[in-house]
């Protein structure tokens, strides 16, 4: 038994605040009643109890008065339980209850009579229950509501009336329920909404004027619903920060899409079947850090990225676009990691202004050429990808500004030959796959070598390629005793090159013609 | 003998569906939360039905997840929108901040930015 000293109110004496015996109280008036088998709300509390958690209890239903000993309760927590009934009285009296948790439970209607004179209530949770239908006067006493939970329910409609006089209301989710449509101003006089979420429903269809009225939404999550045509209604949300319509059916992104949501941060679009998006759609964007477009298969030109000033990650792949505009870099200064794979560019533009990218995915598109400015002033590059190319002649500058590049894969392309000068840092290069390439490589302009593969077995000769340190030391001793040249150019240490040379493959390039 | 229980739905926890003896709760019975706690180098499975301070609910369809708030936050609706802040940081608008907006001032006792 636990016993709470604190003064009676009103009679001088100090009459000690009780806590019930199926209870844990702390000394702030904290009762922990959660997780007991509990089936009725425990009596003997403090009258003094400003937080009550009865959750994860077998609590059936809340019969009236209940709670009446307990004006001071702030917060009750009746989440995990089994209730499908609360008395219309059973909550009278709680003046100042600013928290209700009844999530996970049984209930199938919103219990609008009980939650009548809640004028204190700040959040209330009723997600995870069975509600089908929600009375029109269900909220009409909570004039503080901030926060409102109703996911993972079975509701086929938006609330519309009982919503109606939530000006207060600043975050709403209604995901996971079955609703098909949303109506032209489902939202209208809900001015303070900051965060709606809608995801995993069953969306269709949205009234253009559907978000009429949220002049203050931030936040929208329509991902994982059966959306076809682009949202038109976010021309509503001029304050729309992040955009959420991934895992949908839409096909197209319009003209100017985003251009009545300049704050957007964040839009997730991927896994919808894209085939075509407006070159204007995201132009002025200056908030908006990450774009990653896949897939649209039907797009031929690059998009528009005037305005959209402070993009770090470019994702756009899959498409039938064939050529970069020159000015590509003008408004992509801050660009960290551009991945324009799979396209069908045939000519790249010099990426001179994107000063910052540590990261070019070009592969598996048509180049044919790299010139000799593609990627000067590029010191901050590491990894560089043109694998699966056209690639016939690379400038003998190309990579002299790319002191910082580690990784770069030129495997399957045309090349005859590879210039080093700047790949100071280079310990992963690519180049197998190239039949042209039959030169024997130079070791020695690349220092840092670690991995190295190569369209001939003869060209790993260069590089002595040892596996492992303990080979290392028989090596040098073999070298020795065999009295070889000691000015030939020793490649510092390579621990992996392929295709390594072997019994069928020796280090002497026969006769060009390696069948021999 | 240290018995692994995998995957044994029996003499689990209150929420598991499934349970092991080193992790707790691998799975949980419908519409609960998976919170993971720490034990020194143990991470401990527990089925919630909200999740605790710090932490907010996030539902799908084959699973509901614990996810932290952002760092200022004690109580929050979305990674985005904090329902309570931390000591020393008023909400306004679902975003603790240090000062409050013209026209409203910082209420430590509510950590808000009251009227």
């Amino acid at each position: 038994l636990c016993i709470l000293q604190h003064g009676a109110v009103g009679q001088g004496q100090s009459t000690p605040a009780t806590c019930s015996p199926l209870c844990r109280c702390d000394e702030d008036g904290g009762a922990d009643c959660s997780g007991r088998g509990l089936t009725a709300v425990p009596s003997g509390l403090s009258a003094f109890t400003y937080y009550l958690d009865l959750s994860m209890n077998n609590i059936t239903e809340l019969p009236a008065n209940v709670f009446r000993n307990l004006p001071y309760l702030e917060e009750l927590r009746l989440a995990g339980n089994d209730l499908s009934y609360i008395h219309p009285e059973a909550l009278s009296g709680l003046h100042q209850l600013k928290v209700l948790m009844l999530q996970n439970n049984q209930l199938r209607t919103v219990p609008s009579a009980a939650l009548r004179n809640l004028q204190a209530l700040q959040s209330l949770r009723l997600d995870a229950n069975h509600i089908t239908l929600v009375p029109d006067n269900s909220f009409e006493g909570l004039q503080q509501l901030r926060h409102l939970w109703l996911d993972d329910n079975n509701l086929t409609e938006v609330p519309i009336v009982p919503l109606r006089h939530q000006g207060n209301l600043q975050a709403l989710t209604l995901a996971l329920n079955r609703i098909t449509r949303i109506p032209d101003s489902a939202f209208a006089n809900l001015s303070s909404l900051v965060v709606l979420h809608l995801h995993n429903n069953r969306i269709q269809e949205m009234g253009k004027n559907c978000f009429a009225g949220l002049e203050n939404l931030e936040t929208l999550d329509l991902n994982f619903n059966n959306l076809k045509t682009f949202p038109e209604a976010i021309q509503s949300l001029p304050k729309l920060k992040e955009l959420g319509f991934h895992s949908n059916n839409i096909a197209e992104i319009p003209e100017g899409a985003f251009h009545r949501n300049p704050l957007l941060r964040t839009i997730h679009l991927y896994d919808n079947p894209l085939s075509f998006v407006g070159i204007t759609a995201f132009q002025n964007l200056s908030d908006l850090h990450s774009l990653i477009l896949r897939g649209a298969s039907m797009m031929k030109d690059f998009p528009s990225l005037t305005g959209t000033v402070n993009l770090e990650s470019l994702t756009l792949t899959g498409t039938k676009i064939r050529s970069l505009p020159a000015e590509l870099c003008d408004d992509l200064g801050l660009l960290r990691t551009l991945d324009l794979s799979y396209n069908e560019i045939e000519e790249v533009p010099s990426f001179q202004g994107c000063g910052r990218l540590q990261d070019i995915s070009l592969q598996h598109n048509q180049i044919k050429q790299i010139e000799r400015d593609t990627f000067q002033g590029l010191s901050a590059l590491r990894v560089l990808d043109l694998s699966r190319n056209q690639i016939k002649f690379i400038h003998e500058d190309a990579f002299l500004s790319l002191s910082g590049l580690t990784n770069m894969d030129l495997s399957l392309n045309s090349l005859v030959s590879v210039p080093t000068a700047g790949l100071s840092s280079l310990n992963q290069l690519k180049l197998s796959g190239n039949l042209d390439m039959k030169n024997t490589l130079v070791a020695k302009s690349l220092p840092k070598l670690r991995s190295i593969s190569v369209p001939y077995a003869y060209q790993c000769c260069a590089f002595t390629a040892r596996d492992g340190p303990g080979s290392s030391a028989g090596e040098e001793d073999k070298s020795k005793a065999t009295g070889e040249d000691e000015d030939m150019d020793r490649m510092p240490l390579v621990v992996h090159c392929s295709p390594s040379p072997g019994a069928f493959k020796p280090c002497d390039y026969l006769l060009g013609s390696w069948m021999i | 003998q240290h018995k692994q229980n995998v995957g044994v739905s029996t003499g689990c926890q209150s929420g598991c569906q499934t349970c092991s003896v080193y992790n707790g709760c691998l799975t949980c019975k419908p519409k609960l939360f998976i919170h993971l706690e720490r034990d020194g180098m143990r991470q401990i499975g527990v089925c919630l039905a909200s999740c605790p301070n710090g932490f907010y609910g996030m539902r799908s369809p084959d699973r509901n997840d614990c996810i932290k708030c952002g760092s200022e936050c004690d109580t929050c609706f979305n990674k985005n929108f904090c329902l309570r802040c931390r000591a020393g940081s008023y909400l306004h608008k679902g975003k603790c901040q240090e000062s409050c907006p013209e026209g409203l001032v910082p209420s430590d006792t509510k950590r808000e930015c009251v009227p």
